[in-house]
């Protein structure tokens, strides 16, 4: 020891010897690389929603909330009423729904607005609403369907403009806070600029009706945006084309974005005619491509469409997608808003409308499907990206549920469904559709037409995501949740 | 014709009575009488005096009779001489000059009104320095020579003067005048009786010279102590100062009588405070002590006055001008802060004679804090030119950072530190408050750290941002100052110094801390440096340096618990190796180790109860913000992981030199020291870092750097003598001088490459948006929402971001569980009651800062409760429609958390009274070897034994 000490490397040695017991220390108990677990979000039923129908007076109204097999929750109910300003006493008589997986049906006396469904409970999850108006004659004539909406800070809106339809605007306030709405209109020649249009307030229990010829008498095409500064709204739009020309309602579209795909373009035969709108401040050359039975491809000559910067533009898809089942893939680098017209055959003819929606990765609902009569429905369904598996359920107004259909979808195909309710049930049923869990981006739509001498009558709607489940994201109190 | 009659008076003085006697025998102007007194001696001083002036010539009295009891005692006995017959005292410590009565003699021949003249003094040992030329008083009684302390005679002041008075100690009086005057006041027997004298023979209308032509040399031996005094059983400083009272007040006419009685009481108060200070509560007790026996004998005082009552208010303004000028006051006050500073006490002893106004030594660092030099002196003093290498180095590497933040609302954060708002005031609050109103309400006492960086914040005239970003932003620099001045008596050879401090502020655990945003980390980087100097003076057995050292170990606890159990490891060793050694160390170890325990005690029974918080530091915990698998070879290359880290090898150079030190045979306790401490730390710094994925080893890693920093530098001198050793030794030293800077400038030049920033930032926005703070109620909340990783996490704010330590408040369980639930839910967007349960909890607005996720977006937007304000790429606010309850602060029993504030607050006063430096009499004035060395505690004691009558 005391060699050791003396010697002029002694205490090196030590050190060395020190410095690598503690190197193998440290690296014996380095931890194994840990899996980044993320933390799931966990999926729990929708508790409250509130959805409001524009414009019901004679229409029918159907609401349905789809049983859920996996589990028997509480009680829950859903109350129809006249919208109605919170400190209101309930002035009508109001519908109270209780039995989740039965299709209830109404036809509305006209007279009257909005009405507000609000459903609490078992009632509310999945809870899918929305009028039909059918009318054989007159400006109305035709088939004007519309889901009825929760109220939201914004929507969109593309179809014809005020020039060549009589666009009406619906808005209506269930909340118990004002809303301070304004609108954009972007046309073919760019964004209209209105002195009227911005700053419409909507109290609380109030409901508005706006012309849009009021906000901008010129576009020919048109996407509307309604926003609210605070508040929340739901707005409709109802496009009347005048006598033998149709009529229908426009359905909300989905917020810009640089992928956008209009779904649900049924296999009838007729006029389709795209709009495309940007709201940005730059030019755009949007690329089309069209899902169909057979596959997806660009549509030729009808490749691309140029877009202005903050205008809308048409496009006569007829030739290449009419007839058969579709879904638009539309591209483009800067965000676009989408939609389109359908027209129906016939001398007379009616009109639907879709519109760029989102996929429906937590299933969607459908509430008004009809079979009655010379009335058809129809489940287009397409998987443009990737291959997907899709349960099909129908829910029946009365009577047992048939067993649910699983359809598959090959990547970028599109699929048309005739929607045909069990043997012996009457009257109208309602659709479920949910991907099954390894699924690809799922979307679709519904059409509903219905045969006539003088004309088929049509409407559409995209599939809209059920409000059936909502995710829960894991939460933790943080204080460094104020950091970037 | 003059007659001279030399009056010796003797009292335990044989050491100087010899020179003396000489002195008087051998005067250029023979003396026509010589008389000696001797007041019972006990050291042979009568049979000297004998031996001098043989036995006729002495006069033997009492030990107990005073100088002026004695020369009147003599001059009873003495009949008158013929001609104009002057009187000569002399102490027996003072020996004229042999031409001093000469001098006098021929001046007083010059001014016929000249009845009292008086020698230059001049220092017994240091023969050249100047005591008094004359002797003034203050109107506080404060004895004032008008000179420097210390001042050599260069005959800067040459000349015959008209002063006020002249000492006792060669003062040649007219007989005649003497009798006029009825001589010394023997009720003062000691100590100002010559000002008395003097002063009323001004009165009377004679004059006062001092003759720089005679010189004297002076051993102020009873005023020194160098003796001990049999007139008085009371302590010299009590004497001096009470008789300077009495004499001024005595002398002065009614009217300045009033002033300086209401002056003097007021100063005496305001000394005997700062005595307390000064930790001298015997000099306070003195200060008092003098004051009230002027004051309460008013009898005594009377009958002086009496005494002294004509012309009195006729030679007032005569005396007046001879005073010392009230400018001087103001002068003694900035020379006392001056002396404060460089570690003197807070008040020397009134001005007494000025041996007591000796400097004390240089304290440590001093270079940097007294630029009095010049500019040139400064900038060459490599100390200054480091710090502005590091300064600018820090500014080049924050450059990001510090736009945003001078900029009006950039807000420092990032990291472990949330954006920095508020002010001392606020952290204040937390820290007293009893009840946290922020977030869910919390009943948790506020962390200490709290209560230092709300001290910190008020020196930065209430800006916590300002605060914050010195310490934390100019983390590197200050580490280097302390690192440089701390090893002043560690380390003899500056550029190893120099060195040393470049290569610790530039650590990996200094530029991560900065970028990780690490105040803990920072604060305790520049600290430890000041332990290691401190602790070197606590091994020293130094009490002082102790209760230093426990009052900064208390600020690195209460910011790095883990920093108190490396320390008391380190110290446990200590007390070891060094408690047999030296007297004391192993108190003041206990005394360093002690008080943060004490002064921190209710908050480390806290962190005793979760043993996982001592590996936490303040701040938020991120497990981004460490790296969970720290390599091996990281921690052995003293990187601590996480942002902000140079590379591994970055510090490879420092290893090294550190290896190559080990090589060395002389001087290798040290090494082996700072090699021990190393492994240590480095030790912690594995157990730390393996333990607890959230807890960074930087603070045991700065540890181990210093342990082989000091290691390294130690053995730094041993470069010269090898390079002019030349050959293959100096190109080795050449080596180990490239390797070892090859550390610090590898450090400098990456950090500054990659930028201190990240995450920390300094242009963060107040995380409650305007429009929620300006439209909330007091109380009201704002939710803080932030989807990260998949996991949404949220803050509750009342009406402005988090404090620095709110962070670790904790709130009730069930509240923050059914808080939690809430949020989820809301989130979720599935409905339901959860905003109202928001709301019932205060909640006013809920905002998402940055770009809102849609999901979160379409959830917060479905529930009919809550309003959107407004939603734009910088964040999302919706507003709660509906009632907001706020939850009423509960009502507290904060009894006991007040007692305890208080009691830390004294407890903390007290110790930093004992801790900062007080008089430094303690020091060994070394010019007197024959005096004993008077250190602080034992000094006090043999004063105690002064009182005590021989």
């Amino acid at each position: 020891m005391r060699r050791l000490i003396e010697n002029r490397f002694g205490l090196l040695a030590l050190v060395l010897v020190a410095l690598g017991a503690l190197y193998g220390v440290a690296f014996v108990s380095r931890p194994a690389p840990a899996a980044q677990v993320r933390p799931q979000a966990v999926k729990a039923p929708v508790e409250s929603v509130t959805a409001v129908c524009p414009a019901p007076s004679g229409s029918r109204v159907s609401v349905v909330t789809p049983a859920d097999q996996q589990q028997n929750r509480g009680q829950g109910s859903a109350t129809l009423s006249a919208i109605k300003a919170p400190e209101e006493k309930s002035g009508g008589k109001a519908d109270v729904i209780d039995r989740p997986g039965l299709l209830w049906q109404r036809e509305i006396a006209p007279g009257g607005g909005p009405l507000v469904v609000d459903a609490t409970g078992s009632m509310a999850a999945g809870l899918e609403s929305a009028q039909t108006a059918r009318e054989t004659s007159g400006a109305q004539r035709g088939l004007a369907g519309v889901r009825c909406v929760e109220p939201g800070a914004e929507s969109w809106f593309v179809g014809p403009g005020p020039a060549a339809a009589e666009m009406t605007l619906y808005l209506a306030n269930p909340d118990s806070a004002p809303a301070n709405v304004s609108f954009m209109v972007y046309s073919g020649e760019g964004p209209v600029l209105s002195e009227r249009g911005n700053g419409v307030v909507v109290k609380p229990g109030q409901h508005r009706v706006i012309r849009l010829r009021d906000l901008a008498p010129s576009p020919l095409i048109m996407a509307l945006q309604v926003s609210t500064r605070s508040g929340r709204v739901a707005a409709a739009v109802k496009a009347v084309l005048g006598e033998g020309r149709g009529v229908d309602w426009l359905p909300v579209a989905t917020a810009p974005a640089t992928r956008v795909v209009v779904p649900g373009i049924p296999g009838t035969a007729g006029q389709r005619e795209l709009y495309v709108a940007t709201p940005g401040d730059r030019d755009t050359v949007v690329r089309i491509r069209a899902a169909l039975e057979d596959g997806s491809y660009a549509l030729k000559n009808k490749e691309t469409i140029e877009v202005p910067a903050g205008s809308a533009a048409s496009l006569d898809l007829s030739t290449g997608i009419g007839g058969q089942p579709a879904a638009l893939v539309l591209e483009s680098d800067v965000p676009i808003v989408a939609g389109l017209k359908i027209t129906g055959t016939g001398t007379r003819q009616d009109v639907a409308f879709t519109a760029g929606a989102a996929s429906v990765d937590l299933g969607s609902v459908v509430a008004d499907g009809r079979a009655e009569g010379k009335q058809t429905s129809w489940l287009v369904l397409s998987a443009p990206f990737a291959a997907a598996t899709v349960e099909v359920r129908l829910v029946p107004s009365k009577g047992a549920a048939p067993a649910p259909v699983e359809v598959k979808l090959p990547a970028g195909r599109t699929k048309e469904l005739r929607l045909a309710p069990p043997k012996g049930s009457k009257g109208g049923f309602s659709v479920v559709v949910r991907p099954m869990p390894g699924s690809g981006p799922v979307y679709g739509g519904r059409a509903l037409d219905e045969t006539a001498k003088d004309g088929q009558l049509v409407t559409a709607q995209p599939l809209a995501m059920a409000r059936t489940w909502a995710l829960v994201p894991p939460t933790v109190d943080s204080p460094g949740a104020v950091l970037p | 014709m003059h007659s001279v009659t030399a009056i010796v008076v003797a009292h335990d003085g044989a050491r100087w009575l010899k020179e003396t006697l000489a002195a008087v025998l051998r005067q250029t102007r023979p003396l026509d009488r010589v008389v000696g007194v001797d007041n019972g001696s006990r050291d042979g001083s009568a049979k000297l005096l004998t031996e001098a002036f043989g036995s006729g010539n002495v006069l033997t009295l009492p030990r107990s009779t005073g100088f002026g009891e004695a020369v009147h005692e003599v001059l009873r006995r003495l009949p008158p001489a013929p001609g104009q017959e002057w009187v000569w005292l002399l102490h027996d410590d003072c020996a004229p000059d042999t031409q001093a009565l000469q001098a006098l003699l021929w001046a007083a021949e010059q001014d016929p009104k000249a009845a009292i003249l008086g020698p230059k003094l001049r220092d017994w040992l240091d023969r050249r320095v100047l005591l008094e030329m004359g002797v003034t008083v203050s109107r506080s009684g404060r004895r004032d020579t008008g000179l420097e302390p210390r001042e050599y005679d260069q005959g800067q002041h040459d000349g015959i003067a008209d002063v006020l008075s002249v000492s006792t100690a060669g003062m040649l009086i007219r007989r005649d005048v003497w009798d006029e005057l009825s001589g010394l006041d023997t009720a003062l027997p000691l100590f100002r009786d010559d000002l008395d004298l003097c002063w009323r023979a001004r009165t009377a209308g004679h004059r006062v010279l001092n003759v720089s032509d005679a010189v004297a040399w002076h051993a102020e031996a009873s005023a020194r102590r160098r003796r001990r005094i049999a007139t008085s059983e009371e302590h010299p400083r009590r004497l001096d100062r009470r008789n300077g009272l009495f004499v001024l007040m005595a002398n002065l006419p009614f009217g300045a009588l009033v002033r300086s009685v209401l002056r003097n009481v007021l100063a005496s108060m305001l000394r005997a405070l700062l005595f307390l200070l000064a930790k001298q509560p015997a000099n306070a007790l003195d200060e008092l002590a003098a004051l009230g026996s002027v004051i309460g004998h008013p009898l005594r005082l009377r009958r002086a006055r009496k005494a002294r009552k004509n012309g009195r208010k006729q030679g007032w303004p005569a005396i007046r001008r001879k005073l010392t000028p009230p400018g001087a006051a103001l002068r003694r006050l900035t020379d006392m802060v001056q002396g404060f500073l460089a570690g003197a006490g807070p008040v020397d002893s009134a001005g007494r004679h000025h041996a007591a106004a000796d400097r004390a030594q240089e304290d440590d660092g001093d270079e940097l804090l007294t630029d009095a030099g010049g500019v040139q002196r400064v900038f060459s003093s490599p100390g200054v030119v480091l710090c502005l290498i590091l300064v600018v180095l820090t500014l080049a590497a924050e450059r990001t950072l510090l736009p945003g933040l001078l900029s009006s609302d950039g807000h420092l954060g990032g990291g472990a530190l949330v954006p920095v708002t508020g002010g001392a005031s606020d952290l204040w609050r937390l820290y007293i408050e009893d009840h946290h109103a922020a977030g869910l309400g919390s009943q948790t006492w506020a962390p200490p750290y709290v209560a230092v960086l709300a001290g910190l914040s008020a020196v930065a005239l209430g800006k916590t941002w300002l605060a914050v970003a010195v310490v934390l932003l100019g983390c590197v620099p200050l580490a280097g100052i302390s690192a440089y001045a701390a090893t002043k008596r560690m380390i003899s050879y500056t550029p190893a110094r120099v060195w040393l401090a470049a290569t610790y502020a530039l650590l990996p655990v200094a530029t991560g801390a900065v970028a990780g945003g690490r105040l803990g980390t920072a604060i305790v980087i520049v600290l430890l440096p000041v332990y290691a100097a401190l602790a070197t003076r606590v091994i020293a057995g130094s009490r002082r340096a102790a209760w230093g050292f426990g009052l900064l170990l208390t600020v690195g606890t209460a910011f790095v618990p883990l920093v108190y159990v490396l320390v008391a490891i380190l110290g446990g060793l200590a007390a070891v190796s060094f408690g047999g050694i030296r007297r004391g160390v192993r108190r003041s170890l206990v005394i360093g180790l002690g008080t943060p325990v004490v002064l921190l005690f209710p908050w480390l029974v806290q962190i005793v109860r979760e043993p996982g918080r001592i590996l936490l530091e303040s701040g938020l915990h991120d497990g981004r913000l460490t790296a969970p698998r720290l390599g091996a070879e990281s921690l052995l290359m003293l990187s601590p992981g996480g942002p902000g880290v140079p590379p591994v090898w970055a510090t490879a150079g420092l290893i090294a030199v550190a290896l190559a030190a080990l090589l060395l045979r002389r001087h290798q306790m040290i090494v082996a020291i700072g090699w021990g401490v190393m492994l240590f730390g480095l030790l912690v710094a594995i157990v730390v870092s393996r333990i607890n994925d959230a807890a960074w080893p930087g603070v045991p890693l700065a540890f181990a750097a210093t342990g082989l920093l000091v290691a390294a530098g130690h053995q730094a001198h041993r470069i010269a003598e090898f390079r002019a050793a030349g050959g293959l030794r100096r190109l080795g030293a050449m080596l180990i001088v490239v390797v070892a800077f090859a550390t610090p400038l590898a450090a400098a030049a990456l950090w500054v490459a990659r930028g201190a920033d990240d995450p920390l930032r300094g242009d963060l926005s107040d995380p409650v948006p305007v429009l929620a703070e300006l439209q909330s109620e007091p109380g009201e909340g704002t939710l803080l929402l932030r989807p990260r990783d998949g996991v949404v996490g949220y803050t509750l704010m009342r009406g402005r971001g988090p404090l620095i330590g709110e962070s670790d408040l904790e709130s009730p369980r069930e509240a923050t569980d059914r808080f939690t639930t809430a949020v989820a839910g809301l989130a979720s967007g599935r409905g339901s009651t959860y905003v109202q349960t928001l709301a019932s909890s205060g909640v006013r607005f809920v905002t998402v800062p940055g770009r809102v996720d849609p999901a979160l977006q379409r959830a917060l937007d479905s529930q009919p409760a809550l309003v959107r304000v407004s939603l734009s790429e910088t964040g999302g606010l919706w507003r709660v429609a509906g009632q907001v309850t706020v939850p009423p602060r509960p009502a507290t029993a904060g009894a006991l958390h007040r007692g305890w504030l208080w009691a830390q607050g004294a407890l903390l006063v007290l110790v930093l009274i004992l801790a900062s430096p007080g008089a430094r009499t303690k020091e060994p004035e070394g010019d007197y070897a024959d005096a004993p060395a008077e250190e602080g505690p034992r000094g006090r004691r043999r004063a105690k034994e002064d009182r005590v009558p021989a």
